[in-house]
């Protein structure tokens, strides 16, 4: 770790904040860590005065006596809260990609490679988790922080603190890794199916025309292609009904963006989420359009993890 | 956080524990009020239907209220304020929701645990409350901790307490000490405390309990004093109607009396006492303030008796007060009526009426040896004449009643004389080398004035028990048997009897050094203490507390955080001590290279040193990363890598 500059040492934003984002492991030293006594702490310095009071008024060397132990164990309080904290190794963990509107998960390994034991270890994101660390050991946990917003999402300050001993101080060490999750977009309502497969050059040769195998009839919605459309059932007054062809289960699709409905940018790459997760969860090959890129037609967790990605970077 | 069982049971114990000493000074309705109330909220802890609900809780508490009002102690002063902080804690145990609770609950207990020591403040006390302030800090600990250990929490507080004790006591040494301005001291109730009393009623006592309660200490420096010539002097009577004894008004010294002889040097260590009479050594020698000497050389203190107080003080063993003075002379002769036929006779039978002075007091203690008087602490009760009837028909009695006796006997053969009450004696604590006199060891004696001696000191007690002069009573065995004795205090070395006397006196000494440095450390002692230290103003002052807290907290730091830095891989420093070997054959490890790799490249320009860095590298990385290393592996590294020649 290099030293600061004696002006950064002083920013206020290293007590709220932390320092500059960093990737790797960071180890909680005197650079990193806070202490300010809790109101707790504060309601303490009142005990001790009113003791000390009383002593003052009866002229009592044990009340005396008393009132400077307190005093004293206050004091030494202040390094026990250090100690709560010092030489544990923080280092950032996997990342979990989330949905907009979702939470996005940051994985933080908290090691203890010292033989002191700590009771009490709190870690804060949005949510905060609470442990002991043992030892020598090594935990793994997981924070969440809300996602808003498709595109990349930075963990942001992650807040290592303890009150342990006694509660009458904290400490607590600002962190921030470089630690960024993608925010695929928000999917959009499942009311506009995926489009039909208009390309059937595409359709491999063993697979069954799909535009031919019927297989029932659901409500119409909008986007449903028009030829889709039982009109014979429409005549005879029992509204619009679409066709349903059994090829859309095994058949491969391009979803484009050129495609897609909506207003504006985001909700059309909503539209395009939703078919991404539709056209997987129904078992197709379906390959991507952007209009920037493309990504071949595949199949699988990991093929729409990346076509997902490529929607959140977008 | 929520409250959890096992918070609950920590912190009810302990507030349990640090009420429970002021079973001694608190109303019974206010203790009893209080272990109700802790009783059931323990019980709640299991059964949580058991907890009142809001409108019980107001009711209890008017009930609180109401106890504490009827105990009519007002708001103010200790009394009340320990009464009402008692009741609030009780009363504050229903109301357990969140940890701001328990802190709050942790906060009044500290406040009860020091109302304690406005009670008592000796050893045993103090050692009890620190240990239940332990407990407390322990129950924060728990609070503080993610899982509840309850011996982890008791060690970690313990930890803390005695890290902090040290600064504590220098805070203790070095915090100034002032006297609380008027308006803050607070009005105090007087307390019953025992003693000498001021008027002398021998006829009407019939059990003179001895009780072993400590009224003072004396420390020499030099020499102790032999036992017969342990008197403290304390009131001095001259009135009587024949029945009491009782004090002229209070005068000043006006003519010290002569002193010659080896004086003895002495610190004495008052006990809390309800009179402002403080026993000196006789014949005290002159006195600072706030002591004063009176007209017949007692000593009194113009400091509130009520609290522990020193005075170092010198007193010779010889001295003649001179010439008497006409009123004295009178107030020590009167007698309150016409003696009885029987005692002029007794008075003329032994030349009281022609003889020299100094042969009739010989002659009168020869008469209470040879004729059949005993000394009891039951004698019987005598209503009228009390003299008479002891000299002619009792002949049973204690130091008072011989005092009482010869007094009389003196005015009557117109000696002056008057009795002196104090104490006699005193065991000699060995392992601290001072004096404690108990209010066993009260007694009274006579003076007489003779001519050219002034007034002379004569123990008619140590004509019927001179054993009682000599060796004192032995109040371990009165206590016990309820007989009196005078044994020889010569225990055998090695016996049993003799540890104990010995571990008594150990603990005596204990208790004196605690008074004497602990609760008796005041204004005076401090400065006397840091001046010798060379601490004379507050800028000295400062700068001793500023060094030794700073240097005490380097010295914890180090202490505490010393292991909070990861300990380096053992293996991984064997393996860096390698390298520099290898170092010298110009062949460096690069920061990116494996160890694996490396051995490859040592190997391609060393190939006659492969086995052993093969041999080497592999330890090293089955160490490192392996799953199943053996310590047998290590010993192999150490040996390998000390074997390579570089």
């Amino acid at each position: 770790m290099t030293a600061l500059p004696l002006k950064q040492r002083f920013q206020l934003s290293r007590f709220v904040l932390g320092e500059k984002a960093q990737a790797g492991e960071i180890t909680l030293n005197q650079r990193r860590i806070f202490i300010l006594p809790t109101q707790r702490g504060l309601n303490f310095v009142v005990l001790i005065g009113l003791l000390l009071l009383i002593a003052f008024v009866y002229n009592n060397n044990l009340a005396y006596l008393l009132g400077f132990l307190l005093a004293s164990v206050f004091f030494i309080a202040i390094l026990h809260s250090y100690r709560s904290l010092a030489g544990l190794t923080v280092r950032a963990g996997q990342t979990t990609d989330a949905f907009a509107g979702e939470s996005a998960g940051f994985e933080i390994r908290l090691t203890n490679p010292t033989p002191v034991a700590r009771s009490l270890v709190s870690i804060s994101l949005e949510n905060t988790e609470t442990l002991a660390l043992a030892a020598d050991s090594i935990t793994a946990l997981t924070l969440y922080k809300k996602a808003t917003q498709r595109g990349v999402l930075t963990a942001g300050t992650i807040t290592i603190a303890s009150t342990y001993p006694l509660g009458l101080f904290r400490a607590w060490s600002p962190l921030r890794f470089d630690m960024k999750a993608l925010i695929y977009p928000k999917p959009a309502p499942a009311s506009s199916p995926i489009p039909e497969a208009y390309g059937e050059q595409t359709y491999r040769g063993q697979l069954k025309k799909g535009v031919d195998d019927f297989y029932g009839l659901n409500a119409y919605q909008p986007g449903d292609a028009i030829r889709h459309i039982h009109w014979k059932a429409f005549a005879k007054g029992q509204g619009l009904l679409s066709k349903q062809y059994g090829s859309e289960h095994s058949g491969e699709i391009w979803l484009d963006y050129q495609q897609t409905a909506g207003h504006n940018l985001e909700e059309r790459l909503s539209q395009l989420c939703r078919w991404l997760l539709d056209a997987e969860q129904t078992g197709l090959h379906y390959g991507l359009k952007l209009p920037s890129l493309t990504l071949e037609p595949g199949h699988g967790q990991a093929h729409l993890t990346t076509c997902l990605a490529e929607l959140a970077r977008f | 956080m929520p409250v959890s069982k096992s918070h609950l049971l920590f912190i009810l114990s302990a507030i349990g524990l640090i009420v429970l000493p002021h079973v001694k000074h608190i109303p019974a309705s206010v203790f009893g009020f209080f272990y109700v109330l802790l009783g059931w909220r323990f019980i709640a802890v299991w059964q949580t239907r058991w907890l009142p609900n809001r409108a019980v809780v107001l009711v209890l508490s008017i009930a609180g209220i109401a106890i504490l009002y009827r105990q009519n102690l007002g708001i103010l002063g200790q009394d009340a304020g320990t009464n009402l902080f008692i009741t609030a804690l009780g009363l504050k145990l229903f109301e357990i929701k969140a940890q701001r609770d328990l802190y709050l609950i942790v906060f009044l207990a500290f406040i009860v645990a020091s109302s304690q020591f406005l009670y008592e403040q000796n050893v045993l006390m103090a050692v009890y409350i620190l240990l239940v302030c332990t407990l407390l800090l322990a129950t924060l600990v728990t609070v503080n901790s993610y899982r509840t250990q309850t011996r982890q929490a008791l060690k970690t507080a313990a930890t803390l307490i005695l890290q902090a004790l040290p600064m504590a006591i220098v805070l203790f040494i070095l915090f100034p000490r002032l006297e609380a301005p008027q308006w803050l001291v607070l009005e105090e109730d007087h307390k019953a405390l025992s003693g000498l009393s001021e008027v002398l009623e021998p006829g009407s006592i019939t059990n003179l309990g001895l009780s072993d309660q400590l009224v003072f200490r004396a420390k020499f420096t030099g020499n102790i004093p032999p036992p017969a010539e342990r008197y403290w002097r304390g009131p001095v009577l001259y009135y009587t109607d024949g029945k009491h004894w009782s004090q002229p008004d209070a005068q000043r010294l006006q003519k010290p009396p002569q002193l010659t002889g080896e004086p003895y040097r002495y610190t004495l260590l008052m006990e809390p006492q309800s009179k402002n009479w403080v026993f000196g050594l006789d014949m005290p020698g002159t006195v600072q303030s706030p002591l004063m000497q009176q007209a017949n050389y007692q000593l009194i203190t113009g400091d509130n008796p009520e609290k522990r107080s020193e005075y170092h003080l010198i007193a010779y063993p010889n001295y003649n007060t001179g010439e008497l003075g006409e009123p004295l002379q009178q107030e020590t002769l009167r007698l309150p009526g016409e003696p009885a036929h029987r005692i002029r006779e007794l008075v003329e039978q032994l030349h009281g009426f022609d003889g020299p002075p100094q042969a009739f007091i010989d002659r009168l203690l020869n008469y209470f040896r040879q004729e059949e008087f005993h000394y009891t602490l039951t004698p019987p009760l005598i209503e009228h004449n009390p003299i008479e009837t002891f000299l002619f028909e009792t002949r049973h009695g204690f130091c008072s009643h011989y005092a009482a006796a010869f007094t009389y006997l003196m005015r009557v053969a117109h000696i002056p004389a008057r009795i002196v009450t104090g104490y006699q004696g005193g065991e000699l604590n060995a392992v601290g080398s001072f004096l404690e006199i108990r209010q066993a060891n009260a007694h009274a004696w006579a003076e007489v004035w003779l001519q050219g001696q002034g007034w002379v000191r004569v123990d008619p007690t140590a004509a019927i028990a001179p054993e009682r002069i000599e060796h004192g009573i032995n109040i371990d065995q009165q206590a016990v048997s309820g007989a009196l004795s005078f044994a020889a205090q010569t225990v055998r070395p090695g016996t049993a009897l003799s540890w104990l006397k010995h571990a008594r006196q150990t603990w005596d000494n204990l208790d004196y050094n605690w008074q004497r440095w602990v609760i008796n450390y005041d204004n005076s002692n401090q400065s006397q203490l840091l001046s010798s230290l060379g601490i004379n103003d507050i800028k000295t002052l400062v700068y001793w507390l500023l060094t030794s807290i700073g240097s005490f907290t380097a010295l914890l730091s180090l202490f505490l955080l010393r292991k909070t830095r990861s300990q380096p891989d053992p293996s991984r420093l064997l393996y860096q001590r390698f390298c520099r070997k290898i170092a010298r054959h110009g062949l460096t490890r690069h920061p990116s290279e494996g160890a694996l790799a490396f051995a490859g490249r040592i190997n391609s320009l060393l190939p006659a040193r492969a086995a052993e860095v093969n041999r080497i590298t592999h330890l090293y990385l089955k160490l490192r990363y392996g799953q199943h290393a053996r310590k047998t592996d290590f010993e192999q590294l150490r040996k390998s890598v000390s074997k390579f020649k570089a």
